[in-house]
């Protein structure tokens, strides 16, 4: 990058001199611009069987822009939107990875550069860092999660709340305070999300290796992660990683003949056998396109042990397309072979010639993928709705036995970051630690540790903790107890009865770190973004299990009891009050009495009338009736004036109102 | 019902006719129950203004008199800037005429201007002046301008000096005139200079309109005549800016600016299917020579951004013809509202054009091989020459055929290209006259048939100075009309509604809003007219703030009804 940046400087003094020139004459010319600083594209796929029958697809693409004031605003390849984005909220870092499904790190391997860089916790998770000042960092947040949310056609602007991200000092990547990381662990991933990442592709999917995207096939995979990874620098300029992995299952029906005697062989399939569509010729803006197809390092040492593995079609296999290109890892472990990668250029392929690669196995072979040191699980302990406990259990997969003779003084360090949302309120202070299943003092086990408790509708409660074991454990717990709490009613998510869903915890490894080196000329991976991110490598990390906590909900009608009854007593209050106030029990003792002498008994009186009525015959009593209406007359008339005048009166105030 | 039948004959006269007199009471009330009943009435009714007044709403007091007044002021008669035409005869003889001709002017413009009485026109705010330099030191003006250091002075240009190219009068012209800035804040508004000069050539009269607040009439032409030519020049460039009467007339939506004051210019190159060819620009470049005098330009009209972007596998949505007459394919007036293909162009929504600003599109579309050259037929049969198209308050679409489409090649391999800075600068020859359109000025006086004596000098910058004038007179006094409507709805709303809670931001707004107004009539009525312009928009969109207050949206409806069934019950 040096060298170029060398090369770019006399340039951009000639466009300096260029500039005044056509500013005095105003007339357009063209000048190419500096080689080597434009805009690119490239995509790759990378195709590899997975140990247990199924394969897995990540398509990597990648754009860049050189920095340039017109970032933002002028733009070829680049998609625009991610390029305001980028300058507006100023971002260094930023990914957002939307994922279906979980990827199972004991078959699918937690210990190479494609698992521990693309394996993703299910639903949304959201992580940028900003170049900004502290106290501004908040609130980009927030704007950036709302515009992303409109970018992706998703909920991503739940993050907003404070109760929902937190910012990790050094549990989560490197050391920042100008981090911040949210998860939303039920979101759903579905096409309306693909389309608009499709969309920042310069050919979308009408072109080149994401033509293969075919939305039924994606949705119907194990495993489905789509994710989007953005740098930005002012001398890097602002690259755009795209990456979709996907983990499907091939059908088993197209096998070979021998599949029939052989219930164990590998279901042979073809990319059309798993996408139905077959590339035809590359994206014509793309500066490479690639497709790669990986035999992993087990499974590339027992084809060897066969036959030594040297063409594309051997005893074990045979590839469906002749590829252009084979290379080797260099492998620093001895004993455990070293993958093969076998390399198509799609640029060879067109119409009347797809690109259709495919496997067809013809023995059978069971292999297994590399391990991260510790198998994770994260799992709910106690009952009832008050109170529980989460669990957080370290499985030796003795990779460390594998790798060298275990003396005493090794150790291995783990770094666990969780968020947990505030309902769920976590006691640090009861963190227990159990090695092979007996207690630990935990100074003896924690190294560094970093609590930020939750606050109630504030914000979530995080944990980092940094801790270190010796070499030679089995298993390792964590637990802590919590407490439910209690939300608002209007706090509650639709169907709060469903539970509630904890993030993953994410554990890393720091000691390890997996990177896949071939034996390549330096220019290849230049060119090829995918293995140059293969060599770079990551610290192993494996995400953890979403835990689902169900809350006391509340009986949601419960407003509208509470509005009733608390109408019926107020009701009840007025009435007698008002009863209280008006009666004279005096005075109706002594009509009472004055009745009773006269009258056989009220009850009596009443049904008669009743029973008259329902006779349809008119009460013999109505001329009596008549006259007491014609004594109260001049009252009626009183209370009719009084009240067409109330309703006059309240009539004008409203209207006036 | 046997028991109903059993109870019949039981049943006795039910009111006995004493029993009216017995139930009236024999003893006095006692005055300790009312005594108890008033004493809870009576709290309770003195507590009842003190209830009253806790529920009282907030309401932030709005100059409701100021807006009132403000469109009663402004609605009935716009305000009308004022405008100066100073007639300049560079010809000996007349000396002692100038206040004649200046009278016989003025009639003349009496009579037109009638017709065009439109928003920001000058209406009757104008003065005619006239000076007749005779050339040999003979100088005579009519009552006005005399001493203003914006008229002419006399001698500094002759007669002959009108005969030089046109480009060169015109800056001739601009120096002997006092680059506008001397002129500003006279209180008589721009002066807009008209010369008449003699010709030898006996044929014809040659009118040129230039660059800057001036035009020039050569030719022998008679008083009559000049004061008749003169009066159209006047009101049809200076005082219209050249549009026709229907655009002028409709009101002020024909301005694409947002109602925060900003533009953003999106620029989109698609290559409608790129394994023909692919083409690429050099926008940065068109950007900083081309695009920037236009934007600054109009600035006191709107604050303009750009974006550029090049797009890919965009097909255009309608179905042309291949048409072996003109040589291409045929898309025609009909095909326009289908030609813009939204599933497939991803024209996205800038971050830039935030909140409630405006954004334009204009699409560069690169035809495929297939559909190569894409040809737009007008009505009358005749194939366009800008071959493009634009949509009001959208954008434009030009269809820019590359070179590589006439040379039928046979040749499948891919074209990668630049396009040259040739094809670029017609391009956005083409752009700036769509911006010109959708700003409600004509593309371009060429085919101005009606006045073919006319020439009209184009500005590198895409407007005169004079349609500038034109724009900002124009704009401030939409502006106004705007925010007054909007000032005046506000208000209604609010006396409406006496329950509705009204923020104090909203009052702050407004204030500001009318302090704005009343300083764009100001400046209107000083004749300076960006300033009106650019103080008029921010009352607009102060306007616009206070009305769309989130605020107002949240409770803009709460009824008494509601009032007393969340109080009083």
């Amino acid at each position: 990058m040096s060298k170029l940046r060398l090369r770019f400087n006399p340039t951009a003094f000639l466009l300096i001199i260029f500039f005044f020139n056509s500013v005095l004459r105003p007339a357009l010319a063209l000048v190419e611009d500096g080689e080597g600083l434009e805009e690119e594209f490239t995509e790759e796929l990378l195709l590899k069987p997975l140990p247990d029958r199924k394969v897995l697809a990540h398509f990597h693409f990648q754009s860049s822009a050189p920095p340039s004031a017109a970032n933002g605003r002028h733009h070829r390849l680049f998609p625009k939107a991610i390029a305001q984005l980028a300058r507006k909220f100023q971002i260094r870092e930023l990914e957002l990875s939307f994922t279906q499904g979980r990827w199972n790190y004991e078959r699918w391997g937690g210990f190479d550069p494609m698992s521990t860089a693309n394996a993703k916790p299910p639903g949304v998770e959201l992580w940028a860092a900003f170049d900004l000042p502290l106290n501004e960092i908040d609130h980009t947040w927030k704007n950036l999660t709302h515009a992303l949310s409109g970018l992706f056609c998703s909920s991503i602007n739940f993050l907003e709340s404070s109760t929902a991200y937190s910012a990790p000092s050094w549990g989560f990547h490197s050391n920042s305070s100008k981090l911040r990381y949210g998860a939303l662990p039920r979101e759903a991933v579905c096409t309306e999300n693909l389309t608009p990442w499709l969309k920042l592709l310069p050919c979308r999917d009408k072109a080149g290796i994401a033509l293969l995207l075919d939305r039924p096939s994606i949705y119907r995979s194990h495993y489905h992660s789509q994710r989007l990874r953005l740098i930005s620098s002012e001398f890097t300029g602002i690259i755009l990683e795209q990456a979709l992995t996907v983990v499907l299952q091939p059908s088993m029906r197209s096998n070979s003949p021998a599949s029939s005697g052989y219930g164990f062989l590998q279901p042979s399939w073809s990319v059309n056998s798993l996408f139905g569509k077959e590339v035809v010729g590359q994206c014509v803006l793309a500066k490479t396109s690639r497709i790669f197809f990986e035999l992993e390092k087990d499974l590339a040492f027992k084809v060897d042990k066969q036959q030594p593995l040297s063409s594309w079609n051997n005893s074990a296999f045979e590839l469906s397309v002749i590829p252009n290109n084979d290379i080797r890892e260099i492998n620093a472990v001895k004993n455990m072979g070293s993958s093969v990668l076998y390399v198509f250029e799609v640029s060879n392929s067109n119409d009347h010639m797809p690109l259709d690669v495919g496997i067809r196995w013809k023995i059978p072979l069971v292999w297994s993928y590399p391990q991260a040191p510790f198998h994770m699980n994260r799992y709910l302990m106690g009952s009832g709705n008050e109170r529980g406990s989460i669990a957080i259990s370290l499985r030796s997969t003795h990779l460390l036995e594998r790798f060298s003779r275990v003396s005493d003084g090794c150790a291995v360090h783990a770094v666990i970051f969780q968020v947990v949302p505030w309902y769920v309120k976590v006691y640090y202070h009861t963190l227990h630690i159990f090695v092979d299943g007996k207690a630990q003092i935990i100074s003896d086990v924690v190294r560094k540790m970093k609590i930020s408790p939750s606050e109630d509708k504030l914000s979530p409660g995080s944990m980092e903790l940094l801790l270190r074991f010796p070499c030679n454990i089995e298993s390792a717990t964590l637990t802590l107890d919590f407490d439910k709490g209690f939300l608002h009613i209007d706090e509650y998510p639709p169907d709060a009865n469903q539970g509630f869903d904890i993030p993953s915890a994410l554990v890393t490894f720091p000691d390890f770190h997996c990177s896949r080196s071939y034996q390549l000329d330096d220019s290849i991976y230049y060119k090829s973004p995918l293995l140059s991110k293969f060599q770079e490598g990551n610290p192993v990390q494996t995400y953890t299990e979403v835990l689902l906590v169900p809350l006391t909900t509340p009986d949601f009608s419960m407003p509208y009891n509470v509005i009733t009854f608390t109408c019926t007593v107020l009701a009840l209050y007025f009435g007698s009050m008002l009863n209280v106030l008006r009666r004279r029990a005096g005075e109706e003792e002594r009509l009472e009495r004055s009745k009773a002498s006269e009258k056989p008994g009220l009850i009596p009186l009443l049904l008669s009338k009743l029973f008259s009525k329902l006779k349809g015959k008119e009460p013999e009593s109505s001329p009596p009736l008549s006259t007491s209406s014609s004594i109260l007359g001049p009252k009626l008339v009183a209370k009719v004036i009084l009240v067409g005048l109330l309703a006059v009166i309240w009539n004008y105030y409203l209207k006036n109102g | 019902m046997a028991e109903i039948s059993e109870s019949e004959p039981l049943n006795p006269n039910p009111d006995s006719p004493g029993s009216g007199a017995s139930s009236r009471r024999s003893t006095m009330p006692g005055t300790k129950r009312l005594m108890v009943t008033l004493s809870v009435l009576f709290p309770f009714l003195a507590g009842l203004p003190f209830l009253l007044k806790s529920t009282e709403i907030y309401r932030s007091p709005l100059p409701f008199s100021s807006i009132d007044s403000l469109s009663y002021r402004l609605l009935p008669e716009p305000p009308s800037p004022p405008c100066r035409l100073q007639v300049v005869f560079l010809r000996p003889g007349i000396g002692d005429s100038a206040d004649r001709l200046a009278r016989l002017i003025s009639d003349e413009v009496d009579k037109r201007i009638e017709g065009s009485l439109t928003c920001g026109s000058c209406r009757r705010n104008y003065a005619v002046s006239v000076t007749v330099d005779s050339g040999n030191g003979g100088c005579a003006c009519s009552g006005i301008g005399e001493g203003d250091p914006c008229f002419w002075r006399c001698g500094v240009v002759d007669s002959l000096g009108l005969r030089n190219k046109d480009e060169v009068v015109d800056e001739m012209l601009d120096a002997a005139l006092g680059k506008g800035g001397r002129c500003m804040g006279s209180g008589v508004g721009k002066v807009y200079t008209v010369l008449v000069g003699e010709s030898d050539a006996q044929e014809g009269v040659r009118i040129v309109v230039g660059k800057h607040r001036h035009a020039w009439v050569e030719g022998n032409v008679g008083e009559n005549d000049a004061a008749l030519l003169i009066a159209n020049i006047f009101i049809k460039y200076f005082v219209n800016g050249g549009r026709e009467e229907f655009v002028a007339q409709r009101k002020g939506e024909f301005v694409p600016v947002g109602l925060d004051g900003s533009v953003v210019l999106s620029f989109s190159l698609l290559n409608a299917d790129p394994t023909d060819w692919v083409y690429d620009w050099n926008f940065q470049k068109i950007d900083e020579v081309m695009l920037a005098p236009v934007v600054q330009a109009l600035a006191p009209v709107a604050n303009i951004q750009m974006e550029s972007q090049v797009l890919y596998h965009t097909p255009k949505s309608s179905i042309s013809n291949w048409d072996d007459k003109s040589g291409g394919n045929i898309f025609g007036i009909g095909d326009l509202p289908f030609f813009v293909n939204s599933n497939e162009w991803h024209l996205d929504t800038s971050i830039a054009a935030a909140g409630r600003s405006k954004i334009l599109q204009f699409v560069v579309y690169v035809p495929s091989r297939n559909e190569c050259p894409l040809l737009l037929q007008l009505p009358n049969g005749k194939i366009s020459k800008t071959n493009g198209f634009i949509s009001p308050m959208w954008g434009g679409v030009i269809v820019w055929n590359p070179p590589e489409c006439s040379a039928d090649s046979q040749n499948k391999s891919l074209i990668r290209r630049t396009m040259s800075p040739e094809d670029l600068q017609k391009i956005f020859h083409v752009i700036v006259g769509q911006l010109r359109l959708l700003f409600g000025f004509k593309s371009d006086y060429i085919q101005d048939d009606d006045m073919d004596l006319i020439n009209i000098l184009a500005s590198e910058k895409g407007f005169t100075e004079w349609e500038l004038d034109v724009l900002y007179r124009h704009h401030a006094c939409y502006n106004l009309i705007s925010c007054t409507t909007t000032l005046e709805s506000l208000s209604k709303l609010v006396q409406s509604l006496p329950r509705m809670i009204i923020m104090d931001d909203i009052g702050k707004q407004v204030k500001y809003s009318l302090e704005a107004a009343s300083l764009a009539e100001n400046n209107a009525s000083l004749g300076i007219y960006d300033a009106s312009a650019a103080s008029s928009l921010q009352a607009r969109s102060l306007a616009e703030d206070a009305f769309f207050h989130p605020s107002i949206m949240s409770i803009s409806y709460s009824s008494l009804e509601h009032y007393f069934a969340i109080y009083m019950l």
